[in-house]
């Protein structure tokens, strides 16, 4: 394990690109998605709702990622999750461990960003539009994040941190297509929402594409 | 009689005592049914009325229950639509639940000044708990929440999350040891997105405590749950007897009564009891007023001892009124009583004398009746005997003479029979008159003719003074009898050559006929007897008469409703006044002389 993380560590360092290194593996399918409440919308735009105490996305979008033994990345990208009209913008994302998520404040009123999820518990206070600095949180433990505005109650974002660089967001179908895979042994999960996770192992070959369904 | 006297004054008092005895029985009974009606009126309305301030005390309980109720309502959508509590809730972060809600509830936490006493006061909560989804507690991290035991802790919590508000009730002991009665409502937190029930609040908070209406007889109100009963101003055993009585009559199938008469400490006490939670989860819970009933029973008494006092106000008035009224009452009876007795003894006397007189006088009319037949005959015998020997020839002319004197005898043996005859039928009522209208001038006329044409009238003069047609009521028979009888007797008592007057005249309804002679006057001494049967005014004289003549006629005279009168009599004139009723002159003349 510490042998193998050195070589990536290694190989990274000599090739200057570590993907290129680890291969070229990818996964493409397709999640089978609870049915929607309302049809699937062209403008790609859901919101979290919660149901039963479940927090999913409405229409029905999935978070696959592959989980392994994956080496830390280091200078993580900072994201943005904005308030806009009184929403989170995006409502569901999908972050590694260690990203910093910056909170831009895009309506015309405060809000008060916090959560009292186990994997981040935060409370950005009340804060107005264009807020220097953004208010930004580092998600350091991996887990599903709600976020809420303590002025706006019904106000519900998702951040699901996850321990893997390898992760993306099906669209309204519930396709997917993960690129830049390392090849080996690994488990392919989908998140579907706060409650529901499913899993299947998957087995990945340089330069080979893979195409699997979930469940 | 003596004994009869006394047999009378007891008679007497017994009919006293039992008249006072009967009017006292009247006034005990009116006074003895004033007494329990009132009484029970009294009850009645004391009970009512007590009923009334339990049923206010418990109306004003619920009106500030109910603004609690929606005050803590709102609390709790607030609550709900608080994002730190949905987020507390939703994400499990329940150690973050107490904190998120001390900002939202920290004003019903704060005491509220000790001098303020209104609603504020009344939200002033002891505790609050949050209830988990499955409706235990949440135990709060801190005491910020209020703290509660353990076991105390358990009974704030539900068998599941309640839909709707519950109102519940906690007897603990509150910081200083004392047992005390907290009010739980629990309301349900909504999630505000799909309206699920996904927790609830339930605050502790004093009981609500009104003014009570009923504080100014001592009316002690308290809480009863889980069998216990806190009742400030009792002390343990009267609140458990309380608590007892109560729970007994709750257990009671179809008691339900919700009133009990108790005694605590000797003192009787009324009752009520009402269920405060209807509808709840928790336990049920009794507000229980106790309305101690001294002061009701001391105005019962003081009302009994007003009407006994009124009652006996009544009974010796009554007494003293019965008294009299029996004195009254019995006084004529009393008088009654002798005066009856000897009424009766008299009339017994009277009776007897009356019946001895009667039975004489019907025997004498009938010894008279009966005499006057036997005798008429013999003389008519005697008489048609001397007329035969009269009649027949060879007698000496004394011997004639002789018997013309004998028959003229019998002649006046008949007319005695006749008059004996005649009143011994008006003793025995046995006469009727044949009322007719009678010309008594006419009648006047031809018996004065009569009276001058016996043979002694001869030097008597008669004056008449008579007015034309007066008319009396009467029975010409005997009408005539008695102007004969008088005329008669004027002639028979004149003096030689006297004169007899006769007047009549009529005044009013009354024909007068006054019949004068100028006779030697009948003596005074006698002349109360005059009309007496066989009286004769001067037996010294031989003047012709059997004494009976002035007796028939005043009989006769009264029995026409009339009287005769001697008017005068001295040596110059004897005068008789004779009255007779008047009557309307009659279209044909009846007055022929018999």
């Amino acid at each position: 394990m510490k042998n193998l993380s050195m070589a990536i560590s290694i190989c990274g360092t000599l090739l200057g690109a570590p993907l290129a290194c680890l291969g070229q593996a990818t996964i493409e399918g397709t999640v089978e998605l609870p049915k929607a409440h309302f049809a699937p919308v062209e403008n790609e735009r859901y919101e979290i709702v919660s149901k039963a105490g479940v927090l999913a996305t409405d229409p029905p979008r999935a978070v696959v990622y592959l989980e392994g033994n994956f080496p830390k990345s280091g200078n993580l990208p900072t994201k943005f999750v904005s308030q806009k009209d009184l929403g989170f913008r995006p409502p569901l994302l999908a972050i590694e461990v260690g990203t910093k998520v910056e909170f831009p404040n895009e309506d015309d009123t405060y809000h008060n960003i916090f959560s009292y999820s186990p994997a981040k518990r935060f409370d950005l206070g009340r804060y107005p539009p264009e807020e220097k600095p953004v208010p930004s949180v580092v998600f350091d433990k991996a887990g599903l994040v709600t976020l809420r505005c303590d002025i706006h109650e019904h106000m519900r974002g998702l951040i699901l941190v996850l321990q893997t660089p390898y992760f993306t967001i099906t669209d309204a179908g519930g396709h997917f297509r993960l690129t830049n895979l390392p090849a080996g042994r690994y488990i392919l999960k989908a998140w579907i929402n706060s409650r529901k996770t499913v899993e299947q192992p998957v087995e990945l070959k340089n330069g080979a594409a893979l195409h699997t369904n979930l469940p | 009689m003596n004994l009869a006297a006394e047999s009378r004054t007891s008679g007497i008092r017994r009919f006293r005592t039992k008249l006072l005895v009967a009017m006292m029985v009247v006034v005990s009974t009116l006074t003895s049914l004033g007494i329990f009606f009132a009484q029970r009126r009294a009850a009645d309305d004391a009970g009512a009325g007590l009923q009334r301030d339990f049923e206010l005390e418990l109306a004003s309980l619920h009106r500030l229950q109910d603004l609690r109720n929606t005050a803590v309502a709102d609390r709790s959508r607030a609550l709900a639509q608080n994002a730190r509590i949905h987020a507390a809730l939703e994400d499990n972060a329940l150690d973050l639940l107490y904190p998120s809600a001390r900002e939202e509830l920290r004003d019903l936490m704060e005491r509220a000044p000790p001098d303020e006493v209104d609603a504020a006061a009344t939200l002033h909560a002891h505790f609050y708990r949050f209830l988990d989804s499955h409706g235990a507690v949440i135990v709060p991290p801190t005491g910020d929440a209020g703290a509660l035991l353990p076991n105390e802790e358990a009974r704030v919590a539900q068998p599941h999350l309640p839909t709707t508000m519950q109102t519940g009730y906690l007897a603990r002991h509150d910081e200083t040891g004392r047992p005390t009665i907290d009010e739980m409502i629990a309301v349900p937190i909504r999630s505000t997105e799909t309206n699920e029930v996904i927790a609830a609040l339930v605050l502790g908070f004093k009981p609500v405590e009104t003014v009570p209406h009923g504080a100014s007889i001592g009316m002690k109100s308290g809480i009863l749950v889980d069998g216990k009963l806190q009742l400030a101003g009792f002390d343990r055993t009267a609140e458990e007897k309380i608590a007892r009585e109560v729970v007994h009559e709750l257990a009671h199938p179809d008691g339900r009564e919700e009133s009990l008469r108790t005694a605590i400490d000797g003192v009787p006490n009324l009752l009520f009891f009402k269920r405060l939670n209807l509808d709840s989860d928790y336990p049920p819970a009794y507000e229980v007023c106790v309305y101690p009933l001294d002061q009701l029973l001391a105005l019962q008494a003081r009302l009994r001892w007003q009407i006994l006092s009124a009652g006996g106000l009544l009974l010796v008035g009554g007494f003293l009124v019965s008294h009299f009224f029996s004195r009254r009452l019995s006084q004529p009876v009393e008088e009654l009583a002798v005066v009856s007795e000897e009424n009766f003894a008299q009339r017994q006397r009277a009776e007897a004398e009356l019946q001895t007189t009667a039975e004489e006088l019907q025997r004498s009319a009938r010894f008279s009746a009966d005499a006057s037949h036997q005798l008429k005959n013999p003389i008519t015998v005697l008489r048609v005997g001397l007329d035969s020997l009269l009649a027949r020839e060879g007698f000496p002319q004394e011997f004639y003479e002789e018997i013309s004197t004998l028959i003229h005898q019998t002649y006046r043996l008949t007319g005695v029979v006749e008059d004996l005859l005649l009143l011994s039928r008006m003793d025995a009522g046995k006469l009727r008159l044949t009322l007719n209208t009678v010309d008594l001038t006419h009648l006047v006329e031809e018996w004065t003719d009569d009276l001058l044409a016996m043979p002694d009238a001869g030097r008597l003069q008669v004056e008449t003074d008579i007015p034309e047609d007066l008319w009396i009521t009467g029975e010409i028979k005997y009408t005539g009898l008695v102007v004969q009888n008088l005329l008669d007797n004027a002639r028979k008592y004149n003096r030689p050559g006297g004169t007899i007057r006769i007047v009549a005249k009529r005044s009013g309804q009354q024909v007068e006929l006054r019949v004068a002679n100028t006779g030697r006057g009948i003596p005074v001494d006698a002349q109360p007897f005059i009309f007496e049967r066989f009286h004769r005014a001067d037996t010294s004289h031989d003047v012709p008469g059997h004494g009976l003549g002035l007796n028939l006629a005043r009989e006769l005279v009264r029995l026409h409703g009339g009287e005769l009168r001697l008017v005068r009599s001295d040596p110059e004139r004897t005068e008789f006044s004779a009255t007779f009723r008047a009557a309307a002159p009659a279209a044909q003349a009846s007055g022929v002389v018999p």
